[in-house]
């Protein structure tokens, strides 16, 4: 009972910085119709710019993670600038596009901090709270909050802000939003900017629980992207659901199949999506090529 | 547009693969460099160096391209070697196995006449077939049993396998310091398996049995259910099997969900990424079993970590000190040699009884050339001798 719930609690601490990349996916999806296989990357520099500046530049941690999420929004509106003459063109051609800026951003992380990468110190100095022998990290209630927190503001813009409203106009249907006056450009370049600053929220988080590196970004972005999927891609509660299944399932799939748990997590993940292709609350609405 | 202008270009294709395949060849023949190989014998000398320079495993393969370039660059000084300088080409294998085995090939067509590096167990596993067969030397900074296992003649290490670590340190934890209950934690990557094989074997041989046995990944970041596992059995030893940063954020969970073992290892726990990713406080007291305790511990531990101060800014360590004693070696073999490779060059280096920083060096047939490790603690975030009793 004590390992299952231990391992429950160290899932869901891990879940909750998936679903925050999960998320950044769905935004950018939902309102384009693109996956911005950029993302993993955009966590990578989010968690080195975070650190960056709580570190060398003695920022108090929350303030870092601000700057961070200024920072990649501003990466996130050059991406979707570059790949704007592409929009409703050559939809392939933007999926290589966001593939060739993780490289890019990749190859810059090495040119600014190195290859080898940092350990980052815990911002939340207090001791394990202890329930029933079941140890909680402080630091991953915070992550917790932090992400529901940002998980409300997000549905809160979306469905009660002018703005937000017109962002799904312009995702479900492109030419009726033109014509009524959205400018859809604009739309997808606000897409892009929550998704890169959820990724920089996502790595400036995640920073202290491992260690910061210019590859980090690969297996986060590769397991944010299937929670993405197992929630439902494009759908915002999904992906928060789909970030603590993951995570989940990962925590037990270590304690049960030990050096087999890589597998065995991808197993169920490619059998869940045959049984259910459009995950959990799946409505693919958006489908534009 | 001609219908025949796409056959020409398939005949312009052909002809320069057969180009190539030619020039291939020709450097393969005079790779070995008995005598007539023209190019081999004048100019500089060429010598690879492979380590990862970027992925997670880069800070290993910086630390040891800084010990070998060290080297190289005080023979260059001190004239090179019957006037020729050493030409040090740096190759990035990213760690990864299928990378190092294109670069195998690169090395082997392109004229080099040894190989430094890697520090990756599992590239230099995948290398060492295609170096083999085209007679090149290769010292790495690997330590997996199984690159003994493979008896390459042209295969040496420049620091003890597993087995050596971990039987010090099994000698240490059990008959010195009387542990019994010992758990055991370790990623299945060839480091890691090498690692829990070896430890595993040797507390057998004092009939200590593991209290747990628990395998990850090399990638894994969540290790709640393991530890848990771990911590309910109590023990007072646990020993980890993985590289720096997995090892620094295995304890660091570890010590978050209350468990309070002495923490064991091999070289990874020596480091400082180990000490900065598990925080200097969970990594205090950390027992490590390593052939490179510090730089004070001799007068040539001293010199080293002074030069290596002076070019680089920064504390030398154990991996750059292999890395050192891997070059040294084969400068001194090149030397006797006259800068000729292949075959003689791989006899030169068995025969090379260095007394380097790791210790004394003495080349059996599987290439391992150091057949002793010290136990160091971790006190105050640094690396410390403990005082023998």
């Amino acid at each position: 009972m004590q390992v299952f719930l231990q391992t429950l609690v160290g899932g869901i601490g891990f879940g909750a910085v998936y679903a925050l990349v999960a998320m950044g996916f769905s935004i950018v999806y939902r309102t384009m119709g693109l996956v911005n296989f950029a993302h993993g990357s955009v966590v990578m520099i989010g968690a080195y710019t975070a650190s960056t500046f709580s570190m060398a530049g003695r920022l108090p941690f929350p303030l870092a993670i601000a700057v961070a999420i200024v920072v990649t929004g501003l990466v996130g509106l050059i991406i979707e600038r570059v790949l704007r003459p592409l929009e409703g063109r050559d939809f392939d051609l933007m999926l290589i596009g966001t593939i060739g800026f993780g490289t890019v951003l990749e190859a810059l992380a090495i040119l600014i901090w190195g290859a080898t990468g940092h350990a980052v110190p815990s911002p939340v100095a207090a001791a394990p709270v202890d329930i029933l022998g079941i140890r909680i990290r402080t630091y991953s209630l915070v992550v917790i909050v932090v992400a529901a927190a940002a998980t409300v503001l997000l549905a809160l813009f979306l469905q009660r802000t002018k703005r937000g409203v017109a962002m799904q106009a312009a995702a479900m249907d492109p030419q009726a939003a033109t014509a009524v006056g959205i400018h859809v450009g604009r739309s997808n370049a606000i897409a892009f900017a929550i998704g890169a600053g959820l990724a920089a929220l996502a790595g400036g988080l995640i920073g202290p629980m491992l260690y910061v590196s210019p590859t980090m970004g690969g297996s986060l972005g590769i397991k944010g992207f299937a929670a993405a999927i197992i929630g439902g891609f494009g759908n915002i509660p999904g992906a928060i659901l789909g970030g603590l299944a993951f995570g989940i399932l990962d925590s037990f799939a270590a304690g049960t199949f030990q050096g087999y748990s890589e597998l065995v997590v991808f197993v169920v993940f490619a059998v869940a999506i045959m049984i259910r292709p459009t995950g959990i609350f799946g409505e693919r609405t958006v489908n534009r090529a | 547009m001609s219908p025949h202008k796409p056959h020409r270009r398939s005949h312009r294709v052909w002809a320069a693969t057969a180009a190539c395949l030619a020039l291939g060849v020709l450097a393969a023949c005079s790779a070995p460099g008995d005598t007539g190989g023209g190019a081999s014998d004048t100019g500089p000398i060429k010598i690879a160096n492979v380590n990862a320079q970027s992925g997670q495993l880069s800070s290993l393969g910086q630390w040891e391209t800084k010990g070998v370039k060290l080297a190289i660059e005080e023979v260059n000084k001190a004239g090179g070697i019957n006037g020729r300088t050493i030409q040090l080409d740096v190759l990035d294998d990213q760690g990864d196995p299928t990378v190092g085995t294109n670069l195998a090939r690169k090395i082997a067509s392109e004229g080099y006449v040894a190989m430094l590096g890697t520090a990756e167990s599992a590239v230099t596993l995948a290398m060492a077939p295609i170096l083999k067969d085209a007679k090149i030397p290769n010292i790495t900074s690997g330590q997996s049993p199984k690159l003994a296992a493979l008896k390459s003649p042209f295969l040496f290490l420049n620091a003890p396998t597993s087995v050596t670590y971990d039987e010090t340190l099994a000698k240490y934890l059990v008959d010195t310091k009387g542990y019994k209950k010992i758990a055991m934690i370790s990623n299945n990557g060839t480091y890691g398996t090498g690692e829990h094989d070896a430890f595993k074997a040797s507390l057998q041989t004092r009939n200590v049995t593991p209290l747990a046995d628990e395998v990850v990944t090399p990638d894994q970041k969540d290790f709640s259910a393991n530890l848990t596992a771990i911590r309910q059995q109590d023990p007072e030893v646990l020993f980890i099997g993985a590289e720096e940063v997995e090892s620094g954020l295995i304890v660091k969970q570890a010590r978050e969900l209350g468990v309070k073992a002495v923490i064991a290892g091999g070289a990874p726990l020596g480091t400082p990424v180990y000490v900065t990713t598990a925080g200097a406080d969970n990594a205090e007291g950390s027992v490590v079993s390593s052939p490179y305790l510090g730089n004070d511990v001799n007068d040539a531990t001293k010199a080293f970590a002074a030069a290596y101060k002076a070019a680089y800014n920064e504390e030398a360590e154990l991996h750059g000190a292999k890395a050192y004693d891997g070059a040294k070696i084969l400068l001194e073999a090149l030397k006797k040699t006259g800068g000729a490779g292949g075959q003689a060059l791989a006899d030169a280096i068995r025969g090379v009884g260095r007394n380097g920083l790791l210790g004394q060096f003495a080349y059996d047939d599987s290439g391992v050339g150091v057949h002793a490790t010290q136990i160091g603690l971790i006190k105050a975030g640094g690396l410390v001798a403990e005082p023998t009793s």
